[in-house]
């Protein structure tokens, strides 16, 4: 708010002299930002009213056949224990496991490169790595390194003693676990980021303080970190859990539509094969429309929990 | 001396955590260069080795000549340039306008923004079809290439404005006092003043339109339009798995996203303090 008082005294004060335009200076707002809106309201907010309309029709992908059915698609899902439920289940293992260890990785991380040592530009610089390398990247290059036969971590694991029989990882049992490990790689930088960013803010008295007091390591993480850092994890699990619940390309990519596939078979990758494996285009539309749904209210569950939390 | 012991023994904690951590986050891509430059028989071997002696480049050339690579590698060349460019141009118009002139609605869209990040890729995907098919735009790069520009724009408004709105009106005036005309002012005066965020959208918009599968996979379908993850994903499934070959496509792919990144980062880097302290 502040930011927008100051910019309108500014403008109040800086309004260039008139230099006898035909058009009124105000209209250039409008046309210079008209490209931009239009994109936005075409090809993303027009789309998701949209596909509220869709959701309520039989629709098929390439035929014209297109009926009103009212809630029948979502009543479906309901009544879809194979898929639907089943799917909303993998996907909160998925995304509670994953952001639970991306968070735990990406905290520890954190604070080590907030400590002080000699090469910490560069061990920054590489902990980005796996955050900036595209998506198709990670995927064959993990199926690559848990390869089953000639993949390097089987080689490691038996080298160092660690496993006597090889596991495999792309099994119907261990898929799941071999896909929250990746994601974990490839996502917890995010965390990272936004930890270091606010550590680096904390007042090291604060620590001081805390040493003369005789608090070790464990101590000053709970009573100086974590109250610090609090507020920024909020926002971050928030960010992350929404990311992973709406997970697509890693899934689908990593494990496919049959087979394997059937094992990791979220909602996302669910609403991805209803629509254009199946072409049940209104289908596919009631399961966005459900994401999103789900979204909301976990949101507000999510920020209800934590006031009550921040009252206590 | 109990002291001295306890102070060693924590550098000692810190310096094999670094370690483990380069370790986790480097050696996979470490292990993707040394898989694509080994010969076949110590890539297909029970008993891996870390290093190799005669190193080839025989998987590159097998990956340029007997697969479409090369045609997307340049297909995803122009989509994400084209798309790196007109977020930048649409998305610095839209931020000027927004910061320089006053109008009804201002406020609203600023605000709005970012609530459009609410929608994951996964839940516009399916009437996004519909609607770039009903507007003929499916199996096209202008179709990828808009949708890229429209997914990047509201965070790119988002920080342009930041930036715009730390530049002094005052400076514009001036060069208008001068003589030069609104469109000179803003090229000579604001634009180079703006130049890392306008590095960091393009590296924004770069890497979103590179990675991005999703979209690339729905809306194109000939084989010669295809962009990197999709043909990859396809070349990947369509055949017993030349290891050397897959992840010489690997190398390649992660090369343009990382060299962006690191040529234009320091940029970034100054442009992140920049709008921060003054947006």
């Amino acid at each position: 708010m502040h930011d927008a008082v100051a910019r309108t005294e500014t403008l109040d004060h800086g309004e260039p002299p008139p230099r006898g335009r035909r058009i009124p200076e105000h209209w250039w707002g409008y046309v210079l930002l008209a490209p931009a809106v239009i994109l936005v309201l075409g090809l993303i907010l027009y789309p998701v009213v949209y596909s509220f309309w869709i959701s309520l029709h039989a629709k098929h992908a390439y035929l014209p056949i297109e009926t009103f059915i009212g809630l029948e698609n979502y009543a479906a899902l309901l009544d879809d224990d194979e898929c639907f439920w089943r799917g909303l289940r993998l996907g909160a293992i998925f995304a509670v496991s994953s952001v639970g260890l991306q968070l735990v990785v990406g905290v520890a991380a954190a604070m080590l490169l907030n400590e002080s040592f000699v090469g910490r530009a560069f061990a920054r610089g590489v902990t980005l790595f796996p955050y900036m390398v595209p998506m198709i990247v990670v995927v064959i290059l993990m199926r690559w390194i848990f390869n089953d036969s000639y993949g390097v971590l089987k080689y490691l694991l038996q080298a160092s003693g660690l496993v006597d029989d090889p596991i495999i990882w792309f099994s119907p049992d261990n898929v799941m676990l071999t896909l929250i490990l990746v994601s974990t790689w490839t996502f917890f930088p995010f965390v990272v980021i936004g930890t270091l960013a606010r550590l680096q803010t904390i007042d090291p008295e604060l620590y001081a303080a805390a040493k003369v007091d005789g608090a070790g390591p464990l101590r000053r993480f709970y009573h100086v970190t974590l109250p610090q850092i609090r507020n920024v994890l909020f926002v971050i699990v928030l960010l992350r859990f929404m990311f992973m619940f709406t997970k697509f390309d890693l899934i689908w990519l990593f494990a496919g539509a049959g087979g394997l596939g059937y094992y990791v078979r979220t909602l996302p990758v669910y609403t991805y094969v209803r629509t254009f494996g199946e072409l049940q285009v209104g289908a596919g539309a009631a399961l966005s429309v459900t994401l999103f749904l789900m979204l909301v209210i976990f949101s507000i569950f999510y920020f209800t929990t934590f006031r009550r939390d921040e009252q206590l | 001396m109990r002291v001295d012991f306890r102070m060693l023994l924590a550098r000692l904690v810190v310096y094999g955590a670094a370690l483990v951590l380069i370790t986790l986050c480097g050696f996979p891509l470490l292990w993707m260069v040394l898989t694509s430059i080994k010969p076949d028989r110590e890539i297909l071997s029970a008993t891996p080795t870390f290093w190799t002696d005669s190193p080839h480049f025989e998987a590159f050339e097998r990956l340029f000549e007997t697969t479409n690579f090369l045609t997307y590698f340049a297909n995803s060349l122009i989509v994400a340039g084209s798309a790196t460019v007109l977020t930048v141009f649409v998305g610095a118009l839209a931020a000027y306008g927004i910061t320089r002139f006053r109008f009804r609605g201002r406020e609203l869209v600023a605000g709005s923004m970012l609530f459009t990040y609410m929608f994951a890729p996964i839940m516009i995907v399916v009437p996004f079809f519909i609607v770039m098919r009903n507007l003929g735009l499916v199996n096209s790069h202008l179709g990828l290439i808009l949708s890229y520009t429209t997914f990047s724009l509201p965070f790119s408004m988002w920080l342009l404005r930041s930036f715009f709105q730390s530049i002094p009106i005052d400076l514009e005036e001036a060069a208008m006092v001068d003589g030069a005309s609104r469109p000179q002012a803003v090229i000579r005066v604001i634009l180079p003043m703006a130049f890392p965020g306008l590095i960091a959208v393009s590296i924004f918009t770069f890497i979103v339109a590179w990675n991005d599968y999703l979209f690339a996979r729905v809306l194109i379908a000939s084989d010669n339009l295809k962009t990197l993850p999709v043909g990859i994903q396809d070349l990947y499934e369509s055949t017993v798995t030349d290891w050397g070959m897959v992840m010489a496509a690997g190398v390649m792919i992660t090369l343009p996203a990382l060299a962006f990144f690191i040529v234009v980062q320091r940029y970034l880097v100054a442009g992140w303090g920049a709008g921060a302290v003054k947006g």
